[in-house]
């Protein structure tokens, strides 16, 4: 489904990717850590396309995306939730997944908002925020929802927009402890719904749960690349987390 | 009482009515790309220009018709907005006031300079008003029911475009481009167009006005006539299609009383665009925190 080679991407002098290598398959989850400053967020940037690759390959659906503007890619089924929360807090609720339905290849937009498409819209957009419990926020501000509340928008919009591939940057930053469980279970609504699932996450014990494959960054590299079981028994773990000696 | 009556209905209301009908017309525009997409568009007093000349000189040496006066002056001020925008939207933020005002000087820099076809300081004089329908277009009455036509059509599209669903992703890129592009938005393409729009209505305000005055020299297009209009945008609040409106009204209104000082023009001049310089600081200060959401980035 994704699949990305030799990718190397820098930024003036420093290089942040050196050469690396990974795939999903369709339906896969795949988690993946690495200390702070490890690539892991300059990888999904240069997936969605706002980070230049220095060379290497991204695949979607065995076609080359990686010279493509970033919202081809997102028409192509790639989907993106940010690490500081890609909503429009300036924006209702209503309005955000709104966004993500108007910008769907094929959508037919006009000024006006009695035409038949635009109330179709409206009705689906309802639709997507009842299924997050969110539909009696409808007319708010995205300001006024908590930190799990956003992500939860977030990804339910990325839905909306057509997405099959998630880049899920750190979905539970910034989540209070009670929220992490709709969020647990919105990742597993999107592996019910056989999406492939990428979940960047600091917290091994956190995305063990519905990783088959964890891959570990470090220094641009992919260090390890296995099932969670391996990974958390693997020396080399505790070695780029701990030190040389720990 | 009756002399209230005889203020509104008399000439110099009618004067004053047209002008709020042109600035409502500029400042709308560009509360679309200023206001909506937070583009900091320092070049729409030059698509205002753009527009402007093209009327005079068709009118004049062209001797064209109303309606081909009014369509080119729109195309004229689009396209100049195409070739802009193809340039200054690669920019970002502070490079994109930056390119968009030097821009801006080059205008001014040609009309002030290209003699033989702008004529320089001199301006342009005896622009005909509209010959149309037989109706004397010299009477402001008549010309302001024309004039309001157009106001009400560019209110109207304006409107209907903020609530649309390509206002929406204008928003949306303002406040965080790459969340936009995300979920399949064109933010280039989305930029561009409107840039266009704002710049054919800044176009068709620009023909009215020559139109008006039946003179125009390059001191309309100063960068004093941008502060002012981005004054109405900011005390109207960004974005805000009906506070523009009131906005509008208010501050072309606003300096009349000072006609009744008995200033001469030497003073009324630099006193009314101190007079709005001031405004705006004041705004921009105490509003500093809330006029302009902040932008995101991955
Ligand atoms: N736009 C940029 N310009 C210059 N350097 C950058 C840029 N973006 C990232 N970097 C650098 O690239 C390295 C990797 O950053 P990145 O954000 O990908 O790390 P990360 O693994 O996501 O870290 P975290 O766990 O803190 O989110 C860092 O050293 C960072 O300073
Ligand atoms: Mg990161």
């Amino acid at each position: 489904m994704l699949s990305i080679s030799a990718l190397e991407v820098a930024f003036q002098e420093t290089t942040v990717l050196k050469g690396l290598s990974l795939s999903a398959a369709a339906g896969e989850t795949v988690g993946i850590i690495g200390p702070n400053g490890s690539g892991k967020t300059t990888l999904f940037n240069c997936i969605s396309g706002f980070a230049a690759q220095r060379s290497g390959t991204i695949s979607l659906k065995d076609q080359e995306i990686q010279s493509l503007p970033p919202h081809e890619r997102a028409r192509k089924g790639l989907g993106r939730v940010f690490q500081n929360f890609g909503i429009f807090r300036q924006m209702t609720l209503l309005e955000n997944m709104l966004l993500a339905l108007e910008s769907r290849p094929g959508e037919e937009l006009s000024v006006s908002p009695w035409s038949s498409a635009a109330r179709r819209r409206k009705e689906e957009a309802m639709e997507r925020l009842r299924e997050i419990h969110l539909e009696a926020k409808a007319l708010n501000k995205a300001s006024s929802l908590s930190g799990g509340q956003m992500r939860l928008l977030e990804i339910m919009r990325t839905v909306a927009a057509g997405a099959e591939v998630f880049l899920l940057d750190e979905p539970t930053a910034g989540v209070s402890p009670r929220m992490k469980d709709d969020v647990t279970e919105i990742i597993r609504r999107l592996q019910a719904l056989k999406k492939t699932v990428l979940i960047i996450e600091h917290d091994i014990t956190f995305i063990e749960r519905f990783c088959g494959r964890i891959v570990v960054l470090n220094e641009g590299h992919v260090v390890l690349d296995d099932i969670p079981e391996r990974v958390r028994a693997d020396e080399r773990l505790k070695e780029i987390y701990f030190g040389q000696g720990a | 009482m009756m002399s209230l009556l005889a203020l509104l209905s008399s000439e110099y209301a009618t004067h004053l009515a047209i002008l709020v009908g042109i600035y409502l017309i500029l400042a709308q525009s560009l509360n679309l790309t200023f206001g909506l997409g937070q583009l900091f568009n320092l070049a729409h007093v030059a698509s205002y220009a753009v527009g402007a000349y093209a009327t005079a000189l068709l009118s004049t040496e062209g001797g064209c018709s109303f309606f081909a006066c009014v369509v080119a002056s729109v195309v004229l001020a689009g396209v100049f907005s195409l070739t802009l925008g193809s340039i200054a939207l690669r920019l970002t933020n502070d490079y994109f006031a930056i390119g968009t005002l030097a821009f801006g000087a080059v205008i001014s820099a040609l009309l002030a300079n290209w003699r033989s076809l702008t004529h320089g300081v001199l301006g342009i004089p005896g622009i005909p008003r509209p010959n149309l329908l037989g109706v004397d277009f010299y009477d402001n009455r008549n010309f302001l029911a024309l004039l309001l036509f157009f106001v009400v059509v560019v209110q109207g599209t304006f409107f209907l475009i903020s609530r649309s669903p390509f206002g929406r992703a204008l928003r949306a890129l303002a406040e965080y481009d790459q969340a936009a592009a995300a979920l399949g938005a064109n933010t280039r393409r989305i930029r561009n167009i409107s840039f266009l729009l704002s710049s054919s209505a800044a176009g068709l305000a620009g023909s009215f006005f020559a139109y008006y005055l039946n003179y125009i020299d390059p001191s309309s297009f100063s960068l004093s006539e941008m502060i002012f209009l981005l004054t109405i945008v900011i005390v109207g609040r960004p974005g805000s299609f009906f506070g523009v409106i009131l906005s509008t009204a208010l501050l072309v209104l606003l300096p009349e009383p000072l006609r009744f000082l008995n200033l001469d023009s030497a003073t009324l001049g630099p006193m009314r665009q101190l007079l709005y310089a001031s405004i705006l600081f004041a705004i921009v200060w105490w509003k500093r925190k809330s006029i302009f959401p902040e932008q995101r980035e991955v």
